[in-house]
């Protein structure tokens, strides 16, 4: 129990000590660029599928979970209220940054896990270039953007899948959804709270990511435990957030 | 010695850049097959070997002691926070709409019981469990410990994968319902300070019927063995040295959670056609 805590302890300690390096960087404006488009690309870019087929599929069984409720209030005409209001507020950025936590952050640390093993890291000191600006901040930036950016459209299609599995299994037309939507019960502010919680989650995430990618010990078995580290610090951290984000913006 | 057969064959991707989008689309399609067919192959030798495998009761208990006891703690934190989360803004909302809050805990129960435990548990499930069994058997085999198994005239499936795939089966069954007693004290806990529901009157069993019983079992069933039979694949295909662990444990978890999502879509979708 206490070693877990001191572990714990540690965990957090170095992951506020590379969040202060990463500001350093930012503050000063040293970091690569290349590197970073190159982030951007890798993360962003390839993971535009998942988070399609995530935010479909999710916005269908969103419906599918509310149908019984909106069948015994008789409810058609609040069901797009009902479903903007979770997606746009919780269901949106937690499930984007869940699969983004397995698909971005898990290959975060798998690469950086290896460049510790084969000790690239240590060429790039020798070299006198700071990994922290050449590596990490870059990745930092492009993980917190492909988070916001990934919410932005992950809202929007799992409305669309909201909308005709409403019309598939409750006979609600799209319109109706539509209008629910955007009848003045839901406005910009939902909409902000989601994206600011991207936002915090897209620093906790990649904070973990690169800390457990960076204190990789023992060869092909320590990269495989480090990932798992990182999933799981990642998913802890977004639900604690989540509930702190949640409280303080509305509290 | 598959990094040097990859090198003299043209990969999917080489093919692939020949091709064009079509060509990517195509491969991309390939892929998927491929990988379906890998998990269709454990799954069923997986269960071939429970009916005619060795029997070892150790390694399950181990096994389940893996996954179970040490998933506790994280599961518990999770949806502890999840509950407050939901009940809080629920609360929130249906204030806006209809002021009378007695049916929050009925309605509340209900969807944890039907989909909500069971499919957020899973998912940590997966992120902890599925890379945990990927990582693990993505480094036996790069270190050709799988290998050796095989030169045993053992199949790594039997003696790494069954195992996992019984006490993952059971012990997601078991940490669901744990976790939905989690999700549900800590709802009420929310309920009763934020919004001043009694917790007799938040617990309401009413709305809870052997339908979502059912839906909500089955969920916990199909999870527990997705997560095993998909991040056991990933595992088994790594490739390469520390990287292709890295890759294997990243595939397991995001392929993992897809799999929980898509489930979900299916059984709940079933659900509300069995059971209207």
């Amino acid at each position: 129990m206490g070693e877990s805590l001191l572990e714990m302890a540690e965990t957090a300690g170095g992951m506020g000590v590379l969040f202060g390096r990463i500001l350093v960087r930012l503050a000063r404006l040293r970091f690569d660029g290349a590197e970073f488009l190159r982030s951007m690309y890798k993360m962003g870019v390839k993971s535009v599928p998942i988070v399609i087929v995530t935010a479909l599929f999710t916005g269908g069984i969103m419906v599918i979970q509310a149908a019984p409720i909106v069948k015994r209030y008789g409810a058609q005409g609040l069901l797009g209220w009902g479903a903007g209001f979770g997606t746009l507020r919780e269901i949106g950025p937690l499930l984007t940054a869940l699969m983004l936590s397995g698909r971005v952050g898990a290959n975060n640390t798998a690469e950086l896990g290896t460049m510790v093993v084969t000790e690239q890291i240590d060429a790039l000191r020798a070299l006198a270039i700071d990994p922290i600006s050449f590596l990490i901040t870059p990745r930092f930036l492009a993980f917190i953007l492909t988070l916001f950016l990934s919410t932005l459209y992950a809202d929007a299609l799992a409305l669309l899948g909201a909308a005709y599995a409403g019309k598939g299994l409750l006979d609600v037309e799209p319109s109706v959804f539509y209008n629910g939507l955007t009848s003045g019960l839901l406005n910009f502010g939902d909409v902000a709270v989601g994206l600011i919680k991207s936002v915090v989650f897209g620093i906790i995430m990649a904070l973990a990511s690169c800390h457990f990618g960076l204190a990789v010990k023992g060869g092909a078995p320590g990269v495989g435990r480090a990932v798992n580290a990182t999933v799981v610090a990642s998913a802890a951290g977004i639900f604690v957030l989540d509930y702190f984000v949640s409280f303080g913006i509305s509290g | 010695m598959s990094a040097t057969d990859q090198a003299h064959a043209p990969s999917d991707e080489e093919v692939s850049q020949e091709l064009g989008l079509l060509g990517e689309l195509g491969a991309t399609v390939l892929d998927l097959l491929e990988g379906a067919r890998g998990m269709y192959s454990v799954l069923v030798r997986t269960l071939y070997y429970a009916a005619y495998g060795r029997r070892e009761p150790g390694a399950l208990v181990h096994y389940m002691y893996e996954i179970g006891n040490k998933s506790l703690f994280f599961l518990t934190v999770v949806m502890g926070f999840i509950g407050m989360i939901l009940v809080y803004q629920a609360g929130v909302q249906a204030k806006r709409v209809i002021p009378d809050l007695t049916l929050l805990g009925a309605t509340y129960l209900e969807l944890l019981i039907r989909d909500l435990a069971a499919s957020i548990g899973a998912l940590m499930m997966a992120t902890r469990v599925g890379a945990g069994i990927a990582a693990e058997i993505g480094s036996m085999v790069v270190t050709e410990q799988t290998d050796a198994l095989r030169m045993c005239a053992a199949d790594p499936i039997d003696y790494l994968i069954k195992p996992r795939f019984f006490a993952s089966v059971v012990m997601t069954t078991v940490l669901i319902i744990w976790s939905a007693a989690v999700a549900f004290t800590a709802g009420m806990v929310t309920a009763y300070s934020f919004f001043d529901v009694a917790p007799r009157t938040f617990c309401n069993l009413s709305l809870v019927d052997a339908g979502d019983l059912t839906v909500g079992l089955s969920k916990c069933v199909a999870y527990g063995a997705a997560i095993p039979v998909v991040s056991g694949y990933c595992g088994l295909s790594t490739f390469g040295g520390s990287e292709g662990v890295g890759w294997a444990t990243t595939r397991a978890v995001v392929n993992s959670s897809l799999a929980v999502i898509i489930l979900n879509f299916f059984i709940s979708g079933a659900g509300v056609f069995l059971f209207p």
